[in-house]
């Protein structure tokens, strides 16, 4: 009940955001329309914010920007980016889109259910992708931001998958979602809104981590893999998720972002919760819950003989605002009383 | 194809020295064996020391059983997952070994393995399509069911493909098994694909192997993998030899080359459904090592299949460890593994003079 009155306060919220994002678009418009025919770089512009160890120049606020994956859409329309966005991709092919977010998107396209290809995206016309390392692109890939390049086409990558692409996985940190939303903010001339978002932020995540745990409970993330699984390490956002929360991602010191773990491992570590992926596809949380209440090492862990799980969707995990949700569930979860 | 007389030549040329490393080889086999199963047990990405796995073995004929939690966690991790892991692999090898020889004896072709003959991407094939499509509708059953259905079409679809091209060519079933594993393939990966394309881990799984899902309460369906093969061999040992020497000759000695060669591929096709079940696709075992046994132990069936079948299981177990090990507390699929050591072995091969 709760949650959901929460979702809807958020979307009339958002609804009001982009009513007056609106507005100010369609004044800016007419404005340029009556100024000189050359279009001047807007005030603030051009801006350059820091890429994935590279950096973008942005000379005037993208107007058709397409975005890739449920976490970056919903990053996008906490900016209220609507009217700039052309097209997103990478949300039916993978999950079932609720209701509320349909509402939320209106009338922008789905471009591709899955990866975009190349043609697809050029054909949007886009002036700007926002997307990531395996989150829409693959290295030596069609889609890249340079073949993207080619075509016009400026790429915003996605902090947490950087670490996919480049040789070093720096531990993750809410700045991932944090210095995202800023970026995104900058690049559309938006700073002062994302600073303002940033600031409730950091603040409901503090009120969630009190009172502080005296010994951070052990967690570790199944997301999937029966012969061993899939999961998270140093450089993937649920490690800052669970630590934000007053937790310890078991595998929190792998050198790796999402990938492939052994279950012996995990066993010999304890967790004491389980953070359970549900990619709303049907198979469900419940079926990963059988896998490790059958395996003859997992089900001696804490976590599974007390049945201490957490099930957080996709969107929650992904570095996107509804981590701050996530990190609320995951805090009031690891301070309940045995 | 091999000049046989140069073959039996060059085995009378070191007869007495391969007499000395027959009789050496089971020894050797056996301590070695012994060797790689204890280190199998006791490493891994959780730290288990000698002494703890040692007293984890004993726990079952133990007096005191409930005892402390982070020993039998320590008891379920080597009794549970390592121990049956190891068996798995001492399995799985030896049945690929023995479907490899097998293979290679009945086609007389030494390149002929479950891989080539496009046996494992049918039982592959069969298995995904089941996942992704059907769901549980034998219960246990259901994966060996359908991997058996996807390695028996395959086994069909090659055998039809080499009598349409007429003879046994080499270059012809060669070619035979390499279409329908491709089809067989490409179904695979188009499942996967369809279906949910985020779970890339079971691509890998279904095409590179894995031995994680060993349990105690699967691992019979590995022990009839093995079996089958193992029984087949038995029986026809002597027809097999004979039909080294030709279809001709093993049809004057009255062996049906025909018959016996669709029986091998059935047993095959039972053995390598009965692997991919439980180990995905594991390439390489199959090819190479009944190569290494021959120059072992010779050429006839009776002495060069056990020694395979021990030498795969070996081998696989080797894959395994370091499989589990290399990447510290990352797990990688033991057909990178095994690819990696079989194309250096293959290599290997093409240096060596023609009738080494």
């Amino acid at each position: 009940m709760n949650r959901l009155f929460l979702q809807r306060a958020v979307a009339g919220a958002i609804n009001l955001v982009i009513g007056l994002a609106l507005g100010a678009s369609i004044g800016a418009g007419t404005a340029m329309a009556q100024g000189a025919p050359a279009p001047a770089p807007p005030p603030g512009f051009p801006v350059t914010v820091p890429n994935c160890g590279d950096t973008l120049r942005i000379a005037a606020p993208p107007k058709r920007m397409v975005v890739h994956d449920l976490n970056m859409v919903e990053m996008a329309m906490a900016l209220g980016l609507q009217p700039s966005m052309v097209g997103v991709t990478g949300i039916t092919g993978w999950y079932k889109a609720d209701a509320a977010f349909l509402r939320r998107l209106g009338s922008i396209p789905e471009l591709a259910p899955k990866y975009p290809t190349l043609e697809t995206l050029v054909a949007a016309k886009p002036d700007l992708f926002f997307a990531g390392w395996y989150y829409g692109m693959q290295p030596g890939g069609d889609v890249t931001p340079a073949t993207l390049a080619r075509h016009g086409i400026q790429t915003l990558v996605l902090t947490e998958s950087c670490a996919h692409a480049l040789g070093d996985k720096p531990r993750a940190t809410m700045d991932l979602l944090y210095g995202d939303l800023l970026r995104l903010g900058t690049v559309f001339g938006r700073r002062a809104e994302a600073e303002r978002l940033v600031v409730q932020w950091r603040e409901r995540v503090r009120a969630a981590a009190r009172p502080a745990l005296p010994v951070p409970p052990r967690v570790f993330v199944y997301d999937s893999g029966e012969d061993k699984p899939f999961t998270a390490g140093r450089a993937a956002m649920p490690t800052a998720l669970i630590e934000a929360a007053g937790g310890r991602n078991v595998l929190g010191d792998v050198s790796m972002s999402w990938g492939n773990a052994a279950w012996e491992t995990v066993a010999a570590s304890n967790p004491q919760f389980i953070v359970l992926l549900d990619y709303q596809n049907g198979q469900g949380p419940e079926h990963l819950q059988q896998i490790l209440q059958a395996h003859p090492a997992m089900r001696l862990t804490d976590a599974v003989r007390h049945r201490r799980f957490i099930t957080l969707r996709y969107a929650e995990l992904t570095p996107g605002p509804a981590n701050i949700e996530a990190i609320e569930k995951l805090a009031r979860a690891l301070r309940q009383p045995p | 194809m091999k000049s046989q007389s140069a073959t039996e030549g060059a085995t009378a040329a070191v007869a007495s020295r391969r007499h000395g490393l027959r009789r050496l080889l089971p020894l050797a086999l056996v301590l070695g064996m012994a060797l790689l199963v204890m280190l199998s047990l006791t490493a891994g990405s959780a730290p288990v020391s000698w002494r703890e796995a040692a007293a984890a073995l004993a726990a079952p004929w133990a007096a005191d059983a409930g005892s402390a939690g982070s020993s039998s966690m320590v008891n379920a991790i080597v009794l549970e997952l390592r121990l049956p892991r190891v068996l798995l692999a001492l399995l799985v090898g030896a049945a690929l070994a023995l479907v490899g020889g097998l293979l290679q004896s009945t086609t007389r072709n030494d390149l002929a393995d479950p891989f080539l003959f496009g046996l494992s991407s049918g039982a592959s094939a069969g298995a995904v399509a089941v996942i992704t499509l059907t769901g549980d509708w034998l219960g246990a059953w259901t994966l060996p069911a359908a991997t058996f259905a996807g390695a028996a079409v395959a086994a069909a679809a090659v055998l039809v493909l080499v009598r349409r091209a007429g003879g046994q060519g080499p270059a012809q079933t060669v070619l035979a098994g390499l279409a329908v594993s491709f089809l067989f393939g490409a179904l695979t990966h188009g499942l996967v694909f369809a279906g949910d394309q985020r779970a890339a881990h079971a691509v890998v799984f279904w095409s590179l192997g894995g031995l994680g899902l060993a349990r105690w309460d699967n691992l019979w369906l590995a022990v009839l993998g093995l079996l089958v093969p193992a029984v087949f061999v038995w029986r026809s040992h002597r027809a097999l030899d004979a039909l080294l020497a030709g279809d001709d000759t093993a049809h004057s000695l009255g062996i049906a080359p025909e018959k016996l060669r669709t029986r091998a591929f059935v047993v095959a096709a039972v053995a390598t459904a009965c692997c991919v079940a439980l180990a995905g696709v594991i390439g390489f075992v199959g090819l190479m090592v009944p190569h290494l046994a021959r120059r072992l132990a010779g050429p006839l069936h009776a002495a060069f299949l056990p020694v395979a079948a021990v030498l795969g299981g070996a081998l696989l177990l080797a894959s395994d460890l370091v499989a589990r090990t290399l990447l510290g507390s990352q797990e990688l699929p033991v057909g990178i593994v095994t690819a990696g050591i079989g194309a250096v072995f293959v290599m290997a091969l093409l240096r060596r003079p023609v009738n080494a």
